[in-house]
C-alpha cells in the first residue's frame, strides 16, 4: 500500500512539474535565506562569549569632555591597569593591549626571518596577563609564561606557518627593523570570533625604557583598550564609582603639578566583553563592531521570511492538493478509509517538505562561499549546527518541518477526505465552492498576509533604491579635494629611514608621470588623532581638543585643496624646528577667530613643540567619512616625521607611477615591503558598512519579491479555480482575454497599491533617521516611491498574467465544462 | 438483497430545499440487472450513490444483504462498499496517475490481499477483459471504450455481488458502448447483480427490470420481455 502512495505522490508531483517545483523551492529558498540568516546572527551573538568567566571580564573605555563636547573612546590611558591590579582587590587581572588600525591597509609591519621578509597584517602589544584573561588556544608555548620578558613575540597559526612552514616556531628568533624577537608561543586565531584584531602580540617590556615611563605616568594619552577580570562578587557600578573618584584624584594631582586648568570632565566606564561587539559609539575601536539592531531588523526579516514561505507552501500545496480531489473520491469509492487517506496526504506532503529541506541545506552549503564573501566571515553549516544553539536551531526547523508537512497535507487528507465521495467525484469545482469559496480564496488572513509581503517587498525595493542613491552621491560628492590618481605608501619601520626620507622624496619625484610628492602622518580617510591645543595666548589657558594632521611639504598643493586665507607653509630644510600652522575653515569659526592668521597655537603636554602660530586657513574638505560634518582640523608642518607618502601621478599613468615607485624603494630600503593603497579606494571603504547592508537589502529584496511572487501565484491558483466557470462564461459574453486577466489581477494590485502606502510611511521614517546618520545626503525624492510602487505591480500582474492566460485562453468550452 | 423504504433525500441551501428522492421504495433481488432511467435531475444518480453507500439518505429506510446502512458510520459503510459494490462511472473516474494494472490492483490493496495474490487475480481479470497488453499503460494513453473497460475491470476485481453504473456508455460511441454493455451483460449472467442509470434505450434493453424516475419518484417499472 505504501508504495502505491509513494508511487501515486511521486507521479502527481511529476505531472505537475511547474507546480512541484515553486512550491519546493519557494519553501528551501525560505529556509535557506533563514538558515543563513540564522548564521550571520548566532556567528555575531558568539562574539566574546569563548573565554573562561566571560561574564567577570570587562573593557574599560574613556569618555572625557573639555570644551562642551563630548567624546567617547574605546581606548584608555595605558598605566590604569596596573592602577587596577595594584589598588583594587577585587580586580583579579588586568591588561592592556595596544591600539592597532585594522581598517588600515597600509598598516603592516615587515619581519624578517632567514633574511626573507614577511609580512603581519596586525602586529600588536601586550603585557604576561593577556593570555590568562583571554584564554586563547596555544598550539605552542604556554600562555601563562608568554609575553613575560621582554623582546618575545606570540604569533598566529597562520603566520606561523607562513613564516616557519611545518616547523616548530617556539625559540625561533624574527627580526623587524627595531629590534629581534623571539617566539614563545602560537595560539589559534580561527574559531575565536572576537573583537581583538591581531595575528602577532609582541610583550609591551620590550618598548624602551623611556617610552615606557611616559605610558606609565600619563593619566591624559589614550593608547590602548584595557581589559580587567573581576572576582565573582563584584558589584561593577560600586567599582566603577570608586576607580573614576581615584582616577579624578590622581589627574587632578597632576594638573596641580603642571599648574593646569582644564574645564571638563573624564570618566572609564565599564563594559561586558560580550558586549563590546555591539558597541558602535566609541572612536578608535574594532572595525568589526555592528549596530545590535540590525540584528533584530535581520531576524524580524529572517522570522517574517520563513512565515511567508510556510504560509505560501500551505497556499499552494492546498491550492495543488485541489487537482486531487477526484482522486479522493475514487479511492473513497473503492474502499479506501478515512485513516488510509489522512496517512497517504499527509506522507506524501512529509516527502514534499523533506525534500525541501534537504534543497534548502544543499543551497545554504553551495552558496556559503558566496554569503561568506558577502558578510565577510567564514562559516560553515556543520561547525554551527554542531553547536547548543545550532542543534536548537536545527530541531526548531525539523519540527517546523513537520508541521508544515502536517499543516500542508491537511488539506487533502482532513478536509477533502472528510467529504462524502460524491461530493468529491462532482471535483474541485463543487469543493471549491462548499469549502474553499469561503474559506480560502477569500481568506481575509491570507489576504492580510499578502498584504504584509508586500509591505515588505516594496518597502524592501524603495529601501534599495534609496541606498543604492544615497551610496552613488557620496562616490560623486565633492569632497573639497581630488582624491583620484594619488598613491599612498607606508614609510618602513626604520628608524634610518629619517635619514634617508629628503632623498627618498626627491628620487620619488623624478618621473614624469608623478605629478607631486608629499608626506604626512595623517592622511584623509586614514587614523585620526586629537590633540589639546592652548589657543589664543598661554596665559588664558584656554584649551581645546581639535582634530589634529602633521604634514609635510606640498600637501595642500598635491591634494588639490585651496588656501582661504593667509599662504601656504614656508619651504625651510627638513632639519628645522617647525612652529607654523594652517587651520580650516571649521577650525576659524569654532574657534571664533576673525582673522585667524597670526593666532597663536600650542599642543599641551608636550615638549618637543614649542609655541606657533596660525599662517593660513584652508577651504574646508572632508577629511572624514560623509558621515560627519567637516569638524575643525589644525595642520602642523611637521616633515621630520611621516608615516605616509603620497605620490599623485598623472592620469592613465598608474603601471608607469607603479613601476618607477618600486624602483626608487627597492633602492632605498631593501629590508622593508612597500605597503602602498590608494587613497580612493581607502575613502570608499569608509563606507563598507553601508554597502554591505546595501548589498544584503538587494539580496533581501530579491528573495522577498520571489516568495510574495509565490504567495500571489498560490492565491490566483485559488481564484482560477474558484472561477473558470465564470471565466468561461465571460468569454461566451464577449469578454477580451485582457478584460479578464484585468478583472483578476485587478483584486491583488489593489491589495499591492494599499502595501504601497503602509511601506512608503514606514519606509520614510526608517530611512529617513538613516540618512540623518550622514552629514551629507540626498533628499528623499517621490519618485523611489513611485517606482519601488510601480515594479511591485508590474511583478504582481505578470504573476497574475502568468497563472491566468493559459485558463483565460482555453476554449469557452472547457471552462464551462469544468469540474476539476 | 436490496431494500428502500420510503427513501427521501433533500438538498438545501440557504433559501432554496430541492427534494431529489421522494419516498422511493425499491426492492432489488440477488442476480437482478436493473435500469433506471428518467430526465437530467430526476434524481437518478443520487439514487445510485445513496444505494451505493457514497451519499447519505435525509429520511427514510436502506437496508443491504439485510443490514440497515443509513445507522452506520463511515468507517462501517466503507466496510460494506469494498467488500459488496463495485462501480462504473460515465467518465470512468480512473486515477491518473496510476498505471492500468496498478488501478485495477488498488481495491484489492484497499481489502489487504497479499501482493502474490493480488497480481494473480489482476492478470486473470485483465485476461478476461481482454487489456492485458495494455497493462502497464496510464490512462490517458487509451481510448475512451479501453479507460471503460479498465474501469469494469476495477468494479469486478473484488468479485463485488452489486455492481453499480452511471451511465458507463455515456462517454462512448456505440460500437465501444456495445462492447461494455455486453460485458456487464455477461457479469449478471454469471451472477452479479446491477443497477445501471441511463438514458439510453439501448443500454436499458440489456436490463431485466426498467424503473422510471420522474421528479425523485418511481413512476413506473417495467419487466424487459425482450431480454
Amino acid at each position: 500500500m505504501i508504495s502505491n502512495y509513494f508511487k501515486t505522490g511521486i507521479r502527481v508531483l511529476l505531472r505537475q512539474k511547474g507546480y512541484t517545483l515553486l512550491n519546493i523551492m519557494g519553501l528551501a529558498v525560505g529556509i535557506s535565506v533563514f538558515t543563513f540568516i540564522f548564521l550571520y546572527i548566532q556567528s555575531e551573538i558568539r562574539y566574546d562569549r569563548q573565554w573562561s568567566d566571560h561574564q567577570n571580564i570587562y573593557r574599560v573605555t574613556s569618555e572625557y569632555s573639555v570644551d562642551g563636547k563630548v567624546e567617547k573612546i574605546a581606548l584608555t590611558p595605558f598605566r590604569i591597569a596596573e592602577d587596577f591590579i595594584r589598588d583594587f582587590p577585587e580586580v583579579e587581572s588586568a591588561t592592556n593591549m595596544f591600539f592597532t588600525d585594522p581598517s588600515d591597509v597600509n598598516d603592516v609591519s615587515s619581519v624578517t626571518y632567514n633574511d626573507k621578509v614577511y609580512e603581519i597584517p596586525d602586529i600588536t602589544l601586550s603585557d604576561q596577563n593577556f593570555f590568562g584573561i583571554f584564554n586563547y588556544d596555544f598550539v605552542e608555548g604556554n600562555p601563562d609564561t608568554a609575553l613575560n620578558t621582554p623582546n618575545t613575540m606570540v604569533i598566529s597559526t597562520e603566520m606561523a606557518s607562513m613564516i616557519f612552514g611545518t616547523e616548530s616556531a617556539i625559540g625561533k628568533k624574527l627580526n623587524t627593523v627595531v629590534r629581534e624577537y623571539i617566539v614563545v608561543g602560537v595560539f589559534e586565531k580561527k574559531c575565536n570570533p572576537t573583537h581583538h584584531n591581531f595575528d602577532a602580540v609582541v610583550s609591551v617590556s620590550s618598548l624602551e625604557k623611556e617610552g615606557l615611563l611616559r605610558l606609565k605616568k600619563d593619566w591624559y594619552w589614550l593608547t590602548c583598550y584595557t581589559y580587567v577580570k573581576l572576582c565573582d562578587t563584584t558589584d561593577i557600578e560600586s567599582l566603577a564609582i570608586r576607580f573614576n573618584d581615584y582616577a579624578d584624584a590622581k589627574r587632578s594631582e597632576l594638573t596641580q603639578e603642571e599648574n593646569l586648568e582644564i574645564d571638563g570632565y573624564f570618566h572609564n566606564k565599564f563594559e561586558e566583553i560580550s558586549n563590546v561587539h555591539f558597541n558602535t559609539d566609541l572612536q578608535y575601536d574594532s572595525p568589526s563592531n555592528i549596530d545590535i539592531s540590525y540584528l533584530f531588523i535581520f531576524g524580524i526579516i529572517a522570522a517574517f521570511i520563513l512565515l511567508t514561505a510556510s504560509i505560501n507552501y500551505i497556499n499552494l500545496a492546498t491550492a495543488r492538493s485541489l487537482k486531487r480531489a477526484k482522486e479522493i473520491g475514487i479511492r473513497k469509492v473503492i474502499g479506501a478509509n478515512k485513516r488510509q487517506l489522512v496517512f497517504q496526504y499527509i506522507s506524501e506532503s512529509v516527502i514534499l517538505t523533506t525534500i525541501s529541506f534537504i534543497l534548502a541545506l544543499s543551497l545554504v552549503e553551495m552558496f556559503m562561499p558566496q554569503f561568506n564573501q558577502l558578510v565577510g566571515k567564514e562559516l560553515t553549516l556543520v561547525g554551527s549546527i554542531f553547536s547548543g544553539e545550532g542543534l536548537f536551531f536545527g530541531g526548531l526547523l525539523l519540527l517546523m518541518i513537520f508541521l508544515l508537512a502536517i499543516i500542508g497535507g491537511s488539506f487533502p487528507a482532513f478536509v477533502l477526505s472528510s467529504f462524502n465521495a460524491a461530493t468529491v467525484l462532482k471535483g474541485n469545482y463543487s469543493i471549491i465552492h462548499k469549502f474553499g469559496g469561503q474559506q480560502v480564496a477569500a481568506g481575509l488572513l491570507r489576504r492580510f498576509l499578502v498584504t504584509i509581503q508586500y509591505v515588505v517587498s516594496i518597502g524592501l525595493i524603495i529601501s534599495t533604491f534609496i541606498i543604492y542613491a544615497q551610496m552613488d552621491f557620496l562616490k560623486s560628492h565633492d569632497l573639497g579635494f581630488e582624491k583620484d590618481n594619488i598613491i599612498v605608501v607606508n614609510t618602513p619601520d626604520d628608524t634610518s629611514f629619517r635619514h634617508r626620507f629628503p632623498k627618498f622624496l626627491v628620487a620619488l619625484s623624478k618621473d614624469n608621470s608623478v605629478l607631486e610628492v608629499s608626506s604626512a602622518m595623517n592622511v584623509p580617510g586614514y587614523t585620526e588623532s586629537k590633540m589639546l591645543f592652548y589657543v589664543g595666548d598661554t596665559s588664558k589657558q584656554n584649551i581645546q581638543a581639535l582634530n589634529f594632521y602633521s604634514i609635510g611639504y606640498n600637501y595642500f598643493e598635491l591634494l588639490r585643496a585651496s588656501i582661504a586665507e593667509g599662504g601656504h607653509f614656508e619651504y625651510n630644510s627638513f632639519d628645522e624646528e617647525y612652529n607654523s600652522y594652517i587651520i580650516n575653515e571649521a577650525a576659524a569659526s569654532f574657534l571664533n577667530l576673525d582673522t585667524a592668521v597670526g593666532t597663536k597655537l600650542n599642543i599641551s603636554f608636550n615638549e618637543n613643540f614649542k609655541e606657533g602660530k596660525v599662517v593660513g586657513v584652508v577651504e574646508n574638505f572632508n577629511f572624514s567619512s560623509l558621515h560627519r560634518e567637516v569638524e575643525p582640523l589644525v595642520f602642523l608642518l611637521n616633515p621630520k616625521n611621516a608615516r605616509y607618502i603620497l605620490v599623485k601621478f598623472k592620469d592613465g599613468q598608474k603601471d608607469k607611477v607603479m613601476a618607477h615607485l618600486r624602483t626608487v624603494w627597492e633602492e632605498f630600503n631593501e629590508d622593508s615591503f612597500l605597503h602602498f593603497g590608494l587613497l580612493d579606494k581607502k575613502l570608499e571603504s569608509l563606507y563598507k558598512g553601508d554597502n554591505n547592508m546595501l548589498s544584503i537589502f538587494i539580496y533581501f529584496a530579491f528573495f522577498v519579491i520571489f516568495i510574495s511572487s509565490l504567495g500571489l501565484y498560490g492565491l490566483t491558483s485559488f481564484l482560477i479555480q474558484q472561477r473558470t466557470k465564470e471565466i468561461g462564461i465571460r468569454r461566451v459574453l464577449g469578454g477580451s482575454e485582457f478584460q479578464i486577466i484585468g478583472m483578476l489581477a485587478f483584486v491583488y494590485l489593489r491589495v499591492v497599491l494599499i502595501a504601497g502606502l503602509i511601506a512608503s510611511v514606514i519606509v520614510f521614517i526608517l530611512l529617513s533617521s538613516w540618512l540623518n546618520t550622514f552629514a551629507f545626503h540626498i533628499s528623499m525624492n517621490g519618485w523611489y516611491f513611485v517606482a519601488g510602487i510601480t515594479i511591485t505591480l508590474i511583478i504582481a500582474f505578470g504573476t497574475v498574467f502568468i497563472r491566468s492566460i493559459k485558463v483565460v485562453q482555453e476554449k469557452p468550452s472547457k471552462s464551462l465544462n469544468y469540474s476539476g | 438483497m436490496i431494500e428502500t423504504i420510503e427513501l427521501t433525500k433533500t438538498f438545501k441551501t440557504e433559501s432554496v430545499e430541492t427534494v431529489a428522492l421522494r419516498n422511493v421504495n425499491l426492492v432489488v433481488e440477488k442476480g437482478d440487472f436493473i435500469a433506471i432511467m428518467g430526465p437530467s435531475g430526476c434524481g437518478k444518480t443520487t439514487l445510485l450513490n445513496i444505494l451505493g453507500t457514497i451519499d447519505d439518505n435525509t429520511s427514510g429506510k436502506y437496508t443491504f444483504f439485510g443490514q440497515d446502512v443509513c445507522n452506520l458510520n463511515e468507517k462501517q459503510k466503507t466496510a460494506i462498499r469494498k467488500r459488496n459494490i463495485g462501480f462504473v462511472f460515465q467518465n470512468f473516474n480512473l486515477i491518473e496517475e496510476l498505471t492500468v494494472y496498478e488501478n485495477i490492483e488498488l481495491p484489492l490493496q484497499y481489502l489487504g490481499w497479499k501482493k502474490k495474490d493480488r497480481k494473480q487475480r489482476v492478470d486473470e481479470v485483465i485476461d478476461q477483459l481482454n487489456i492485458s497488453h495494455r497493462k502497464n499503460l496510464f490512462p490517458v494513453q487509451l481510448s475512451g471504450g479501453q479507460q471503460q473497460r479498465v474501469a469494469v475491470a476495477r468494479a469486478i476485481i473484488a468479485k463485488p455481488p452489486l455492481l453499480l453504473a452511471d451511465e458507463p456508455t455515456g462517454n462512448l460511441d456505440s460500437m465501444h458502448g456495445e462492447e461494455v454493455m455486453t460485458l456487464l451483460n455477461d457479469l449478471n449472467k454469471s451472477g452479479t447483480t446491477i443497477i445501471m442509470v441511463t438514458h439510453s434505450q439501448r443500454d436499458a434493453s440489456y436490463a431485466r427490470r426498467i424503473i422510471h424516475l420522474f421528479d425523485g419518484q418511481i413512476i413506473n417499472e417495467n419487466l424487459n420481455m425482450i431480454r
